[in-house]
């Protein structure tokens, strides 16, 4: 079993969860911060280029030496345990990290690149940060705190069906360093059992991508939806009403596609998408606006506060307003 | 010690050179007159060719007439004629000689008529100064006593008894289970390659079962486990533990009436874990030894079986039994279990009751099995309309939790069973779902014998099994026309990977037998040595060694036993370089018994002895003797710092020395160098050490006293005590830290012998490093 940190996190800020779902990173912090894990989030860090690395925009190089980049404020604040939000993050550091340490002429270029942008200060030495041991996702920091994480939980959320929706590039890339399942991931299901609620674990196409395959959503946009509305379905069957995700993209594409899938199929999906984070948060007791960051859903998710014994300030109307305006 | 100490006593010894200059090999490099000049002793004689007839004539005739006390011969490579010169020695004890290599170390690695001189004449000196030391010895004979251990009673290990036995040893047989028969009784048939119909298992074993049963020579020791082994002077001492059967095996008849009545019911393993047995059970009809035994797990003690047995052949206060065993060899035949399902969860196995391994399939298709031999699904009892079977379930994968290994029989059992599902239920319908069909030699017919048979395959490993409305949706890619499938059926048949047993990891941690990475039996050579393992004396068959067919286990049975036979029959005759005692300094602290992985030391009436046949010299006890009690004879302390002394005492102020200590392997490589004609640089001087292990601080201390610049030590990395020489380096480096050395000033190296141009360049980089260094004593050192 790895060792999980607790302290010296560097909380690695993600492009898609910024711009898509904020309150999964604040409800991060807001968790962290119950369960006393120690961490910190940098503005100067840059983006981990996935997106565009996918969408063949950004080189491997260019990524590798952006990482270097990264690599160097994380060291430079001694938070060298580098925590991602995002499985796309997680896979990309990994690799990063693997291409610096092992392939020289990579790591002489970049630190060329860092030289000649005046950023000598930032070159990377061999083994400055080690694949297995600096980079993690942070449903694993949640893990490793799973029962600390039960001691807070105020809000009972267990008359909801939940199913495990886990990220592909945290399980399927670097295997080897998955923990809780590969083939059977089960790290969520971990999280949400510590927490005295049940999920319904296996279900058909557990291990299947959300579909969002980078480009694929707009370039193969049958196919990619195709994929998300199989799940959806298996979902459906087995009567789930959350599913939880690890990943901003996976959960864009279920929670923004899902409208556009119920109109295709003619069929209402009653399924609401949380990250885990923000499941965590809400069972924590988090303002669903100002920590959850719910009004960025597009699945609406006041249905389900509604059904809670604890009573919030919904703001639906102002919500779907917005939404329509758009 | 000094040189002047070393040296006592000695001095008065006759020693005689004899310098070969090889037609020219040895001569046109290197100056023969200054050599001879160089060496001191009381004869010094050259000749041409010193391996031939006439060169006998001349060592012979000096050793006579000088009265020589010892002899060095300088020219090829031990390895060489090493052999000749002991038998051209004679009237003197063969162990008195010594061999200066100046062929393949000397002139054949260094062109420079004067550097290669001056290496010359330090490997002579070196010898002389070794051959002072050595002692008249005899090679060891030994002959192990005429009993076996045979651990494991599958096909292999009754083949492998049965072979011994029949040989006149005396064999035990120990199995865990309360039977013999091990996987064989329940797969039912059995492919082969030359017959293409399905042979019943039972009718070919039980023939072999009854043979050993019957052979005097053979006991078969059931219930029992081996719990600890001690190796004592060519002897294994073993400890098995018997599980008490709390029946009285002389009196048990076999009738059955204790199982009508017991009230507990458990699920029969034999069968799978598809039928019930009972608590007092016989696995099956035909099991050896014939009679019931109770599961202790399961047993309620209620006695109900006690009151019905007419021949009062139960005892519930029956406890387990710890018995002592003597026996010269040991074969592990431990076998293999099959892969955990609970590893491929998108399998669904477990979670349906239609979703079988191919073990169960034999369970189920077995006439002796929970549907007597008929093809009818777990769920309902009916016919299935499709079998999908599904190849490389654990085997050829790399993920974790995936065995990276082919397990080799698992194409033809899947064939079998296609074979006997397509003759009984033609219309079922089978399809093999494969990565690669491997079907190699003969079985290539059984493949196509299956294809006539209208089998099915499919090219593409599924991803997926799941049920929907009581359907099971098999997901795979067909990879030859790389389209995605979902294939409907009713029956699902998982192709398991076949995995080291417990027993086998188990019985090879109390034997000390090294496992290979997937934690199989390691043979000592995979390719020349396929049933030996690293300890003397131990042998392996059958499946604890790598998967593989019952074909294959019954030649690798015979093997083991052939050679536990050759053990016996013909004795071994040993090099005697081993570990001596001194008994009157061992304080019989146990360190060197718990350090040996050769399991060589052990005790004896209070007294510390060392197996000669299993001792390989490589001094790694002498490390944990804190009295000094133990010396490796042909390796004294004497001998090793005398040859330092001797490559080192006419060293000249300005020169760069570099002493390397080569293990047999590393000795090996240096020579091929020689015979590629790969230079060297001069500073080398190679002193052959049995292992890494005999090194210790005093003998660098000494080579840097005597004016050494650096030292490496090669080392082949696949020996049981590699790993103990790795850690004993860095301690080294500490020591010559402690002495003001640069630690930089020592190498560690493996070698390999066909790696000999490796080991040059690493010559060539080390001596380069110490000439950077510069002298030792500069600052770099402090």
């Amino acid at each position: 079993m790895k060792t999980i940190p607790d302290k010296d996190i560097l909380l690695f800020k993600s492009c898609l969860v910024n711009v898509e779902y904020p309150g999964v990173e604040s409800s991060a912090c807001y968790i962290f911060d119950k369960v006393g894990v120690e961490y910190y989030v940098d503005k100067r860090q840059s983006c981990c280029t996935g997106l565009g690395h996918y969408y063949d925009l950004f080189d491997q190089l260019s990524t590798t030496a952006l990482a270097a980049r990264n690599f160097h404020i994380a060291a430079k604040t001694n938070h060298k345990n580098i925590v991602t939000l995002c499985a796309t993050c997680y896979a990309i550091l990994k690799k990063t990290v693997k291409i610096l340490n092992y392939n020289e002429d990579a790591r002489n270029k970049v630190n060329t690149i860092l030289d000649e942008s005046g950023l000598p200060e930032m070159e990377y030495t061999q083994d400055d940060m080690d694949p297995s041991k600096n980079i993690f996702h942070i449903a694993e920091i949640l893990f490793n705190k799973r029962d600390e994480i039960s001691k807070y939980i105020t809000v009972d959320l267990s008359e909801f069906k939940i199913a495990t929706h886990h990220a592909c590039h945290y399980c399927k890339v670097h295997y080897n360093d998955t923990i809780e399942g590969v083939r059977e991931p089960n790290l969520m299901d971990g999280i949400v059992n510590a927490m005295g609620i049940d999920t319904i674990g296996w279900y058909d196409h557990k291990r299947v991508t959300c579909g969002a395959g980078f480009r694929q959503r707009f370039t193969n946009k049958e196919i990619s939806l195709a994929v998300t509305s199989e799940k959806l379905e298996v979902l459906e069957d087995k009567n789930v009403e959350i599913l939880l995700h690890m990943c901003p993209n996976c959960q864009m594409q279920f929670d923004r596609y899902q409208p556009y899938i119920e109109k295709k199929l003619g069929k209402k999906f009653n399924i609401f998408h949380l990250n885990i984070t923000q499941y965590i948060a809400l069972a924590m007791g988090a303002d669903p606006y100002s920590v959850l960051g719910i009004q960025t859903h597009t699945v609406p998710i006041e249905p389900l506060l509604k059904r809670l014994k604890q009573k919030y300030d919904l703001k639906e109307d102002n919500r779907l307003k917005t939404l329509k305006s758009v | 010690m000094s040189k002047a100490q070393l040296n006592k006593n000695k001095s008065n010894l006759k020693i005689g050179v004899f310098l070969c200059r090889c037609g020219g090999n040895i001569s046109d490099i290197i100056d023969m007159e200054k050599l001879r000049l160089s060496v001191k002793a009381e004869v010094i004689e050259e000749f041409e060719n010193l391996c031939s007839i006439n060169g006998r004539k001349i060592i012979r005739d000096n050793i006579i007439k000088k009265n020589l006390d010892r002899v060095v011969v300088a020219a090829c490579s031990p390895i060489t004629h090493e052999k000749t010169f002991q038998n051209y020695v004679s009237p003197l004890n063969p162990y008195l000689l010594e061999m200066a290599n100046i062929r393949e170390q000397c002139s054949w690695v260094n062109p420079d008529n004067i550097t290669a001189t001056e290496k010359a004449i330090s490997i002579v000196n070196a010898a002389i100064e070794k051959v002072k030391y050595s002692q008249p010895l005899v090679p060891i004979l030994r002959k192990t006593p005429n009993t076996a251990a045979v651990i494991g009673g599958g096909i292999s290990g009754i083949s492998a008894s049965l072979s011994l036995a029949r040989q006149g040893i005396e064999t035990y047989l120990i199995e865990k289970e309360p039977t013999i028969g091990g996987s064989m009784v329940k797969v039912g048939k059995l492919f082969s390659p030359e017959k293409l119909a399905e042979e019943c298992a039972m009718c070919l074993l039980n023939p072999l079962v009854n043979e050993a049963v019957q052979n005097k020579n053979i006991n078969i020791i059931t219930n029992t486990t081996l719990k600890s082994a001690e190796r004592r002077a060519g002897n294994f001492n073993l400890l098995i533990e018997n599980k008490a059967r709390k029946v009285i095996t002389d009196r048990c008849i076999s009738c059955g009436n204790c199982a009508e009545v017991c009230p507990v019911e458990v699920k029969d393993s034999w069968n799978e874990g598809m039928t019930i047995r009972k608590a007092i059970y016989k696995p099956f009809s035909q099991a050896v030894p014939d009679v019931y035994t109770i599961d202790p797990e399961n047993c309620k003690k209620c006695g109900k079986c006690q009151d019905v047995c007419r021949m009062d052949a139960i005892d519930l206060t029956m406890e387990d039994e710890i018995i002592p065993m003597t026996v010269g060899s040991v074969v592990i035949a431990t076998g293999h279990k099959t892969f955990d399902m609970n590893k491929r969860p998108e399998y669904s196995y477990g979670r349906h009751k239609d979703i079988l391994t191919q073990m169960e399939l034999a369970r189920v298709m077995g006439v002796n099995g929970p549907t007597k031999g008929e093809l009818l699904k777990p769920s309902d009892g009916k016919v299935p309309q499709r079998v999908v079977m599904i190849q490389c379930v654990g085997s050829r994968d790399e993920k974790p939790g995936g065995r990276k290994y082919c397990s080799k029989v698992c194409c033809m059992v899947a064939i079998k069973h296609a074979n006997v599902i397509k003759q009984h239920y033609p219309d079922t319908d089978v399809i093999i779902g494969y990565t690669d069909m491997r079907t190699p030699g003969m079985y290539e017919k059984y493949f196509k014998y299956a294809q006539s048979n209208e089998v099915r395959l499919i090219r593409g490993r599924p991803g997926e099994i799941e049920e929907k409305d009581g359907i099971f949706i098999v997901r795979l890619e067909d990879t030859l026309s790389k389209e995605p499938l979902e294939i409907e059926t009713d029956l699902v048949v998982l192709s398991t990977a076949m995995e080291p047993s417990e027993g086998t990891v188990d019985v090879s941690n109390i034997l000390d037998v090294g496992l290979t990475e997937e934690l199989f039996v390691k043979e000592k050579h995979s390719k020349i040595k396929p049933v030996a393992t690293e300890v003397e004396g131990i042998y392996v068959c059958g499946t604890a060694q790598g998967p593989k067919d019952i074909t294959d286990s019954i030649v690798q049975a015979n093997a083991a036993s052939a050679k536990v036979s050759e053990l016996i029959n013909g004795g071994v005759e040993l090099e005697p370089f081993v570990a001596n005692i001194d008994n009157s300094k061992c304080n019989l602290c146990k360190k060197c018994i718990d350090v040996c992985k050769y399991k060589a030391a052990f005790i004896q009436d209070n007294m510390l002895s060392v197996d000669p046949v299993a001792c390989v010299g490589c001094g790694a006890c002498l490390w944990e003797c804190e009295n000094n009690a133990i010396e490796i004879i042909g390796q004294t302390d004497e001998q090793i710092l005398s040859m330092i002394t001797g490559m080192l005492k006419d060293k000249k102020p300005d020169e760069t020395r570099i002493i390397a200590f080569l293990d047999s392997v590393g000795y090996v490589s240096a020579d091929n160098i020689g015979i590629n004609k790969i230079n060297v640089p001069s500073s080398i001087r190679i002193i052959k050490i049995p292992s890494m292990n005999r090194i210790m601080p005093k003998h660098l201390l000494h080579a840097f006293n005597m004016g050494a610049d650096g030292i490496i030590m090669g080392e082949y990395p696949y020996n049981p005590m590699y790993s103990k020489t790795k850690e004993k380096v860095n301690g080294l480096k500490q020591e010559l830290i402690k002495n003001n050395i640069n630690p930089d000033r020592l190498a560690f190296y493996k070698v390999y012998i066909p790696y000999f141009r490796g080991l040059a360049n690493k010559f060539n980089k080390f001596n380069n490093q110490i000439i950077e260094l510069g002298k030792i004593g500069s600052k770099i050192d402090s």
